[in-house]
């Protein structure tokens, strides 16, 4: 059996974590703007939420952390989708989690602090970028120190999954299963096995 | 048992209800034989407990498991996932020996594995009965692949497979519904796979492209791994359990955790001692028959703690093979990247079969069986386009808009192979009983003493290599080959340990699946087979379990099994 689900139980696997505790009251901005989709852009204020493992100044960095990371574009960002929401329940189950996300966002307000300043919200989006840069890419800085980079990609995993999980984020892609078929669905370039021929990327 | 009640006895005893199990439970009830059949877990209600149709917000963890959950779960297993609950153990119920590492997800559910089951169903053929005489190693098998070919038509036509004719060697044709259409990817791929020299072709899949036999067409929704709510796919209680219930002949006791076979004092089989899984009270049930089929490492737990006067190393162990010659699937990614034609199309409903469409069926070692630096071959699954998740995502750095537009350009572009790598019976591979380790049910847990050998390591090697060449003819970029292959155990096809031979000092049953010690008790599970070659084990299970219900049946008529002597052909 089971041999094949490749992809999908490679995101099991991806979460490797301890035990935490605690019961989540649900998604609620989220839940909130899930009922806006194809609106157009919502000038609506959600209603207050209440981190259940975050203070609200961690939960207020976090928030801007996955914006930063998926942002409002032509299509609506990670704030949107309540990313933020959903690491606070994936961290508020496990006890690893809680360690790692919370030195490293005090690790990166600090950081934000010596260099500039000022606390990392209250950044200018330049020196926002300028310190999460070296973090991002591997090859182009030198090395940041492991801490940073491993909440950097953390951070990147969980707003990832936490986008790509909503309606919001299956929409942004396209998600074209779920759906139900007559038929098995056969590639459309007959006359293309290579597919060199294709029409321009749409993106 | 109360005094002086007369005590009910079934014609046959089966434990489990997977694909052994359900056939022989099918089986038999339809030849009017009384049933009573053990499973361990409960029934699952389709349309309550399968959420295969739900979107990730749908479930509270998004399809990635409460993380405080997720810590004690044996796997970690898909299965075992928010779209389907109460099928799987959360127990780890197996030790293992030091230096072993064996992963041993267990799905309790009646029906047992076949509800979640990866679907793919190639057939063995000569090559893999016959691999011993071909290549020196080990031993064949004591059948033939002409005398499973009728055997095996007939569950192609239970079951219902897609696939192609190919005339392939290592692969016998069968009887097909029509295949699942190959998809862009696949498509590219198979030009590049032609270029190397390695077949790509559609997989033998037991999923339904059209209504067969009463059983609804496939809808291609995508999530058969957590289940099918309308039973587009084989599984036992969609498929066998229904025509056995109907017949009035079988008892199924859920949540019964066999312990041991029980014996008279000539050491044949009485019945099965089990636990009550809800209220831990031990209970016995008895009959004139019992068949195990519990799965290949819960089978042989079952037999090794059968001890007797009779039986001091486990019933039906003259031979000293009961838990030895354990095989399993070496399973690893042995690449993955992205095929750049692809970048910027629009999404497509690659993922409709939760994977299987296709394959790379064994291309090694077919004209002479030592043209490679192996014996014997492995087959792979390729597998990608637009799944639900863009897990690609950590092959790209960075951030922000050009991050976000990366995923959505990659989305239809990835690609993976995994390797079906069959192990080679070792002296070093077996299954014993812990001697101090308990479940929780106070039964003696087995313990599972495995390691890679030579052979399947230069396999995934080779596979390495020529996947990776693939991947660049096809004009793909490679970005992730596993350094090691997944932890023993991942594909959940172990096999071998009460070993099916034509000599009762070798092996465990004879060439139908009964002990050659104990002539009323049969194994029905893939612990029966002598090796586990490159194709999926479930197919070949049913097959090889019709065929052992059929002798059974007619041992059964002519009372043969009421003798001790081992009676063969």
């Amino acid at each position: 059996m089971a041999g094949q689900g490749v992809e999908r139980r490679e995101i099991l696997r991806i979460l490797a974590i301890a035990a935490g505790a605690a019961t989540f009251p649900g998604f609620h901005k989220w839940a909130f703007a899930c009922g806006h989709i194809g609106n157009g852009p919502t000038q609506i204020k959600p209603a207050a939420y209440h981190p259940v493992f975050f203070t609200a100044p961690e939960f207020a960095l976090l928030d801007c952390l996955t914006e930063i990371i998926l942002p409002t574009d032509d299509t609506p960002g990670a704030r949107e989708a309540g990313v933020a929401e959903f690491i606070d329940l994936m961290v508020s189950r496990d006890s690893e989690l809680q360690h790692n996300f919370r030195t490293g966002l005090n690790w990166l307000d600090s950081r934000s602090k010596q260099r500039y300043n000022r606390s990392f919200l209250t950044a200018s989006p330049v020196q926002q970028t300028a310190l999460l840069e070296p973090l991002a890419y591997k090859n182009k800085h030198r090395p940041a120190g492991q801490l940073g980079r491993e909440f950097f990609e953390t951070l990147r995993e969980y707003t990832v999954m936490g986008y790509y999980t909503t309606e919001i984020g299956l929409k942004e892609l396209d998600f074209p299963g779920l759906q139900f078929y007559t038929e098995s669905p056969a590639c459309p370039h007959k006359d293309d096995p290579e597919h060199r021929h294709l029409p321009p990327p749409k993106w | 048992m109360v005094r002086g009640m007369p005590k009910q006895i079934y014609d046959v005893i089966v434990i489990g209800t997977g694909a052994g199990g359900g056939m022989v439970i099918k089986t038999l009830c339809e030849a009017g034989l009384k049933v009573c059949a053990l499973n361990s877990g409960r029934r699952l209600d389709p349309a309550k407990d399968f959420r295969d149709h739900r979107m990730p917000w749908e479930v509270q963890y998004r399809g990635f498991l409460d993380p405080a959950l997720r810590n004690k779960s044996v796997t970690g297993f898909a299965g075992e996932s928010e779209y389907v609950r109460g099928a799987w153990e959360s127990e780890i119920t197996y030790t293992t020996a030091p230096g072993t590492k064996w992963m041993w997800p267990r799905c309790s559910a009646v029906g047992g594995k076949t509800n979640f089951w990866g679907r793919s169903s190639a057939i063995f053929g000569d090559i893999d009965f016959r691999a011993a005489s071909l290549d020196g190693h080990d031993v064949d098998w004591p059948v033939t692949y002409d005398e499973m070919a009728p055997y095996y038509r007939r569950v192609e036509k239970m079951v219902g497979v897609a696939s192609t004719i190919q005339n392939r060697p290592s692969n016998p044709d069968g009887v097909y519904l029509p295949p699942f259409n190959f998809r862009c990817f696949d498509r590219i791929l198979q030009v590049g796979a032609e270029k190397v020299g390695v077949p790509y072709l559609p997989d033998r899949i037991s999923q339904l492209t059209k209504e067969h036999e009463g059983h609804p067409a496939c809808h291609y929704c995508g999530n058969c791994t957590s289940g099918c709510e309308v039973g587009a796919f084989f599984s036992t209680p969609f498929f066998l359990l229904p025509s056995a219930e109907a017949t009035g002949n079988l008892e199924l006791r859920t949540n019964a955790i066999a312990k041991n076979i029980l014996v008279d004092d000539r050491g044949q089989a009485t019945g099965v001692a089990y636990v009550d899984r809800n209220t831990k009270n031990e209970l016995e049930v008895f009959g004139r028959i019992v068949v195990v089929a519990a799965s290949c490492i819960e089978s042989t737990r079952i037999l090794l703690n059968s001890k007797s006067r009779h039986w001091p190393t486990g019933i039906a162990n003259s031979s000293g093979q009961l838990g030895r010659n354990l095989c399993d699937h070496l399973y690893g990614i042995a690449a993955s990247g992205y095929l750049p034609q692809l970048l910027g199309q629009p999404s497509f409903p690659d993922n409709v079969s939760d994977s299987s469409i296709a394959w790379m069926p064994r291309w090694q070692n077919l004209h002479h069986p030592h043209e490679e630096k192996f014996v014997r071959g492995y087959s792979v699954y390729p597998d990608g386009g637009c799944w639900e998740f863009p897990s690609y995502h950590d092959e790209i750095e960075g951030f922000g808009t050009s991050f976000k537009r990366e995923i959505k350009r990659r989305y239809p572009t990835p690609v993976s192979m995994m390797t079906q790598i069959p192990t080679l019976p070792s002296a070093r591979n077996y299954v014993d009983i812990d001697p101090v380790a308990k479940d929780s049910y106070g039964i003696p847990k087995p313990r599972i003493h495995f390691q890679w050998g030579q052979n399947e390591l230069r396999m995934w090697s080779h596979a390495k290599k020529q996947c990776a060449d693939v991947l660049r003819a096809s004009g793909g970029v490679v970005d992730f080959v596993a350094e090691e292959p997944e932890t023993p155990g991942y594909s959940q096809h172990e096999i071998g340990t009460c070993r099916m031979g034509n000599d009762a000092k070798k092996s465990v049953t004879n060439r139908f699946g009964q002990t050659h010690d104990v002539s009323n008790l049969y194994v029905a599970d893939a612990s029966v087979f002598v090796n586990v070659t490159d194709k999926p084990p479930a197919f070949s299970i049913l097959t090889f379990s019709l065929r052992a219900s059929e002798y059974l049946i007619e041992q059964f008529r002519t009372r043969t099994h009421s003798t001790s002597a081992n009676s063969q052909s």
